[in-house]
């Protein structure tokens, strides 16, 4: 026990102040998992929305086909994005492998069934509403996508919120395709790993605070928002 | 406006919701869709004000298809219809945000003066600031129908509007109702109160499970209806089944003690004579006439309608509702227990057949 609370002592004390290493841990965690989550949103917002709202023949299999996909482990996730961008894989010629455009193409693949999905759920109650409304009132499509968008804008936004509380705190399939390399694709996640693995245990617990810290932050200013 | 629907039908899923639908609508007058719950009238408003689009079968607007309109004619369209929906859709805002959010889709500026005349006209006088959900049931309902007054369309659509509501609120829709069908609107009302569609129906149009079953002038639905379920739903307080009879030259229903004298080119079978309390005749004493029915019982029971009275009569095991107005109660002295005459003629009756 004294063992974990003097990790959690020196851990601490790493953070006071924390080292340029860890900010720029901190920063890549954020740039690469936010890219991601943003990159998942712009295609998962209009398909929910799309999903919600049309009547189309072979729809259930669509949305059955967005479920699975939300339940497909991040390591087969990891598989398939390091044969695309692998040396020999079709976009190999990019180089991508072991890079920050890598993961955040990786983590984007693993957000958008889980955001498309967390939002056409929420969007169930609302969006045939929403339509209606503004239909009957004389709406026009873009009017209508406004409408629509405005009312399901927490469905949204929790979705979201949820689909980067994934990818932020995803370790093996980043590994995978980061790497781990120290300055270039070392993220929080695959920080704390290897660096608990090395036996720096207090290293590792100074990162997980900042790991947990950033994840209530985010959801802090998310809920700030909703409240609006 | 003119509409027109001809073959009209509509699937939910293998669920048929509607289907083989004809229909002329009255231009400038209420007309109501009647029937139970479950006859598919929500889905034939929604299909008359472009919410859904049709299975089967196609409606004319001024002559025009529905099915070749653009989806910008098909908006164009839209914005002369006004829909009050069953359930009050309102967004989250003061309830002069939710009025002015149609005209804003428009594109359009109204004045604080419009605004005050159609919270004026649905009895919200005042309410411009409140928060529009946290209206009552009532008061949302009225808000729907001032929104869409506000865009002074040329078709109402108005989902059973009263459903649900205080008496005091009904009145008020009602009379707004009443005051667009004067005003040349061309009002399409869904509804399952019969009161309601005997005080506002130019037309009605009466449909069970998805299917058309009679159509027509109020008067002529309410009076002589095609089918038992009409009379049963449209509460036609007399219902009477028996078998026809050829009796000295005459066609008669034998009821049993009682054999009532109709109107019929049949004479057999099972049916049912339909008879509208106010074509019935109250008197103290039997009184002789060309009417062909005259039975007598007491009173068994007396209700209070406000400008009529209703009287339950049993004559010969049949129980007859009869109205008399509250002066002519009082004078004949009508209490349970007294004995009174019915009389009315043959062709009041209205048969339906049962087999």
């Amino acid at each position: 026990m004294s063992y974990i609370l003097e990790g959690l002592k020196q851990g601490a004390a790493l953070l006071l102040p924390p080292s340029s290493e860890i900010l720029q841990i901190v920063a890549l965690s954020l740039a690469v998992s936010g890219a991601a989550t943003l990159l998942a949103a712009l295609a998962a917002v209009p398909l929910s929305l799309f999903l919600a709202l049309k009547e189309f023949r072979g729809k259930r299999l669509l949305v059955g086909l967005v479920n699975t996909a939300m339940s497909v482990p991040a390591v087969l996730i990891g598989l398939l994005v390091y044969g695309l961008v692998s040396r020999r894989g079709p976009l190999g010629i990019l180089g991508l492998l072991f890079t920050p455009g890598a993961m955040v193409l990786a983590q984007a693949l693993l957000a958008f069934p889980l955001i498309t999905a967390l939002a056409l759920a929420a969007l169930k109650g609302i969006a045939r509403d929403a339509r209606d409304l503004a239909l009957s009132l004389g709406a026009n499509r873009r009017q209508l996508a406004a409408v629509v968008i405005r009312q399901g804008r927490f469905a949204f936004l929790t979705a979201i919120i949820a689909g980067f509380s994934r990818v932020i705190g995803e370790t093996g399939m980043t590994l995978m395709i980061g790497g781990n390399i120290k300055g270039q694709t070392r993220v929080l996640t695959t920080a704390i790993s290897l660096e608990t693995m090395k036996g720096n245990f207090e290293l590792g617990i100074a990162l997980g605070i900042v790991l947990l810290l950033t994840a209530l932050a985010v959801n802090v200013a998310m809920q700030g928002l909703q409240g609006k | 406006m003119q509409i027109c629907v001809e073959n009209l039908g509509y699937r939910a899923g293998k669920k048929v919701i509607l289907q083989g639908l004809n229909l002329e609508l009255a231009p400038g007058a209420v007309n109501v869709i009647l029937g139970p719950n479950g006859a598919g009238k929500s889905t034939l408003l929604r299909l008359l004000g472009l919410l859904d689009k049709p299975g089967l079968g196609e409606i004319y607007y001024d002559g025009r298809k529905r099915s070749t309109m653009s989806r910008g004619q098909c908006t164009a369209l839209r914005r002369r219809c006004g829909f009050v929906f069953q359930a009050p859709l309102l967004l989250a805002g003061s309830v002069e945000a939710n009025l002015r959010f149609g005209p804003r889709l428009r594109g359009l500026n109204v004045g604080d003066h419009k605004i005050r005349l159609v919270l004026e006209k649905t009895g919200l006088n005042g309410r411009e600031g409140q928060e529009a959900r946290l209206l009552s049931g009532g008061e949302k309902q009225r808000l729907q129908l001032a929104r869409v007054m506000l865009l002074d369309p040329d078709l109402y659509l108005l989902d059973e509007p009263t459903a649900n509501l205080d008496p005091l609120s009904v009145k008020n829709i009602e009379t707004a109702i009443a005051r667009l069908a004067g005003e040349g609107k061309t009002v399409i009302l869904a509804t399952h109160n019969l009161i309601q569609a005997r005080l506002l129906a130019a037309e009605i149009v009466f449909l069970k499970e998805g299917s058309l079953v009679q159509a027509g002038a109020a008067a002529e639905v309410l009076s002589r209806p095609l089918s038992l379920d009409i009379a049963e739903f449209s509460a036609a307080e007399n219902i009477i089944p028996g078998t026809l009879v050829r009796r000295e030259g005459r066609t008669v229903l034998d009821c049993g003690q009682l054999a009532i004298e109709v109107v019929s080119e049949r004479s057999g079978g099972r049916a049912a004579a339909v008879i509208r309390p106010e074509d019935i005749l109250v008197s103290e004493k039997p009184i002789s006439s060309s009417a062909r029915n005259s039975f007598r019982g007491p009173i068994m029971a007396v209700a209070d309608l406000g400008a009529v009275m209703a009287l339950s009569v049993d004559c010969g095991g049949v129980l007859f509702t009869v109205f008399v107005t509250r002066i002519s109660c009082a004078q004949m002295n009508l209490a349970p227990g007294i004995d009174v005459s019915l009389t009315f003629k043959a062709t009041s009756v209205h048969l339906l057949p049962l087999d």
